[in-house]
């Protein structure tokens, strides 16, 4: 939907890029503009004509028109192609991936795309897809306001939400929505909040919620709330909001945000922040990706975070022209303890069902070393249709390894500065690991391996769910590549017993010699004897 | 666009739109809106037949039209396809009672309902939009020669019973 509406200083978005509603493929924008784009031509739209005489297929609407001069020609040509939006197809919300995926659809693109794309990943570390269906902005902001209030992980501040947006029907009901219709919409909105409330007990909040907005009902549902939330906000600060519009505020609403489909623009963006996202204490900022001067995505930001015990939930997008994806950085993503729902993120990404295949194999793929060799089984089957071969950056196999407890031996009284961590937050992370070019896969696979004791894993017990996880928070910045530890917090940390550097942040930053992208990348090496001796110890201790 | 191909990716949409459908049903039945009816052709609920009245003041004064509904699978996050039976002559309604009313195409909300339609499309009867008419003689009718536009109007139409009696 184009922006009416950018006129007379809507000062925090002065140097947006009007929306232009042409849709979805980036590669629309790299390549040279073509007239006509190839699959326009072999769509069934047209067919190709003999020379001298068009015919046009019976379903365009020039079917009454069979000649036609070649202006005319051009001319139709041009605005089929310009009416031309490609199918859209991918999930509602896709899984987190890592962000160099972006990269990689851009490499032959524009330099100035190149250059940024490529500057992302080490920022911006891992991207979720939106589906590009008119829809994407209401639903990756929808999206990350369920998804931050899992980071946030307080039951409690499922049950404030809630309250509050019951609350807000006061102001619905003002802008002139009737309860009977908007309520429908709404109870789809409680509900998840409700779920996901519950989920924090078991942990299955993110698949929940992936879930939840993959489903085409509910999730249409909440986007319409959403938007009625915005135009209602809207409505109900008419004169300020007017100073940014050429229409009156009624018809804007009525066009721009509760049409049936509108893709969302910085006005609806800024209110929707102010209504649901910055009252709930999330931040709110957009990377816009586009073709303007700069080495990086520029930044907005449209609401800030409050920090909840050290977390600071944030919900970041990034713009292409007329779309939008939900980004994140590494810090926005809760401690690492990714593994317990590795089954459900493996159920979204059906090329590795191998893996499954043989307990052996998931031992096998436990010892460090082994999973280089799944690796390029692998990679040949996930290469099919999307990843091209430049992602050698990852390990696509993280073997189910539903019996884990990697940190919950570590507890020691907390010292002050901790955030005490329920466990949803071990699951937040969880769908990295259906990407198949994470790049934080193989580093949190050593991890994990380094963390305990492989033969007795098929054995172990469900664990009790930590009740309190010390955590450095990790939002903090300190100077020097290297970030707190939960390690530091181990008696005997440092004696050489545990791999010093070991936060999955510092593992997975280029600062780590085992990353890829460390100029002396030196590849983890598997000591054998050193593995057992500092395992054992912990591995007591969480049993006990 | 955007509704077509999700559609799949919903197994219980059907049984939301007929929810959605039995509750609007629920509320007509309830809190009739004078000069207005909707009922389902079947327990299907995807198709309906609905009248409106032609409101008063205007040549349509007096005369009842018939309407089919048809909700789609993404209803209501996308229009119902609403056709008049009755033949009507209307600056926005062709000859086949195909209607050109924006809230029914790319102004359609999900906050619209089967009475907002009907409430819609009787409002249009007395304030049609000549600047993008489909019936061209009559928006230029309405605006030059009422009398003549009134004339065509009581030409064109029919009854209900004459309706039925010809089985449309």
């Amino acid at each position: 939907m184009a922006t009416p509406v950018m006129a007379g200083g809507f000062q925090a978005f002065g140097h947006v890029p009007a929306h232009s509603h042409y849709h979805e493929s980036p590669l629309a924008f790299g390549p040279p503009h073509l007239p006509f784009r190839p699959s326009e031509l072999a769509s069934a739209r047209y067919q190709h004509p003999p020379a001298g005489h068009f015919h046009y297929n019976q379903t365009t609407s020039m079917a009454d028109a069979p000649f036609l001069t070649p202006e005319e020609e051009f001319a139709q040509l041009q605005k089929l192609s310009n009416e031309y939006e490609p199918e859209v197809t991918g999930p509602l919300v896709g899984d987190r991936q890592s962000s160099s995926a972006i990269a990689t659809e851009y490499a032959n693109a524009d330099p100035i795309y190149r250059v940024k794309t490529q500057a992302l990943p080490s920022k911006y570390a891992f991207f979720r897809t939106c589906r590009g269906d008119g829809h994407c902005g209401w639903r990756a902001i929808a999206f990350g306001y369920f998804e931050a209030l899992l980071h946030v992980g307080d039951v409690a501040k499922f049950d404030v939400e809630e309250a509050r947006l019951i609350s807000m029907n006061n102001l619905l009901n003002l802008a002139g929505f009737s309860e009977d219709v908007y309520i429908d919409f709404a109870e789809e909105a409680y509900d998840l909040l409700r779920k996901l409330g519950g989920s924090l007990q078991v942990g299955n909040g993110a698949s929940l919620l992936l879930e939840a907005f993959n489903d085409m009902g509910v999730s249409m549902a909440i986007i319409t709330y959403v938007k009625l939330l915005a135009s209602a906000w809207i409505q109900s600060r008419a004169e300020e909001y007017q100073n940014y519009l050429q229409i009156d505020v009624k018809s804007y609403c009525s066009q721009n945000i509760e049409a049936a489909v509108c893709e969302i623009d910085d006005i609806a963006v800024a209110a929707l922040s102010e209504a649901l996202v910055k009252p709930a204490g999330i931040g709110l900022e957009i990377l816009y990706l586009d073709r303007s001067v700069g080495d990086e995505v520029n930044a907005h930001a449209i609401s800030q975070p409050m920090n909840f015990n050290g977390l600071l939930p944030m919900i970041r997008l990034l713009y292409r022209p007329g779309h939008y994806d939900i980004l994140y950085r590494a810090e926005d993503l809760p401690a690492p303890q990714q593994q317990a729902t590795i089954h459900v993120a493996l159920a979204y990404n059906n090329n590795h069902n191998f893996e499954e295949a043989s307990p052996d194999a998931n031992l096998l793929s436990m010892i460090p070393g082994m999973y280089s060799h799944n690796r390029f089984q692998t990679v040949d089957q996930s290469f099919g249709h999307r990843w091209p071969p430049a992602t050698y950056d990852f390990d696509p196999t993280p073997a189910p390894q539903p019996h884990i407890t990697p940190i919950q031996p570590y507890a020691p009284p907390p010292p002050a500065p901790v955030a005490p961590v329920s466990v949803a937050h071990q699951d937040f992370m969880s769908p990295v690991h259906a990407s198949p070019i994470s790049h934080q896969s193989p580093a949190s696979h050593h991890s994990l391996q380094l963390e305990q004791q492989p033969m007795q894993l098929p054995f172990h017990p469900h664990p009790p769910p930590p009740l309190s996880i010390d955590r450095a928070p990790i939002t903090v910045e300190r100077g020097g590549p290297f970030r707190p530890s939960m390690y530091e917090l181990e008696p005997g940390f440092g004696t050489g017993e545990v791999t010093p550097f070991q936060t999955n942040i510092f593992r997975n930053s280029h600062f780590n010699t085992c990353h890829f992208m460390n100029p002396s990348f030196q590849p983890e090496e598997w000591s054998p004897h050193e593995y057992r001796t500092g395992n054992k110890g912990r591995h007591k201790s969480a049993s006990q | 666009m955007a509704l077509s191909s999700g559609a799949r990716t919903n197994g219980s949409g059907g049984a939301t739109v007929a929810q959605r459908l039995q509750k609007e049903l629920m509320d007509i039945m309830m809190k009739p809106t004078p000069g207005i009816t909707a009922f389902p052709d079947d327990e299907n609920m995807s198709r309906w037949t609905a009248t409106i009245d032609g409101p008063s003041s205007t040549p349509y004064e007096n005369l009842v039209f018939k309407l089919s509904m048809e909700f789609g699978p993404t209803y209501p996050y996308a229009p119902p396809t609403v056709l008049f039976k009755t033949p009507i002559y209307h600056p926005n309604v062709d000859f086949s009672g195909r209607i050109c009313l924006d809230i029914l195409k790319d102004k359609w909300s999900a906050v619209y309902n089967i009475g907002t339609v009907l409430l819609s499309l009787q409002s249009l009867l007395g304030e049609p939009n000549n600047s993008s008419p489909l019936n061209g003689q009559a928006a230029d009718l309405w605006d030059k020669d009422m009398d003549e536009f009134k004339r065509l109007v009581l030409a064109r139409h029919k009854t209900p019973e004459e309706l039925d009696a010809a089985d449309l």
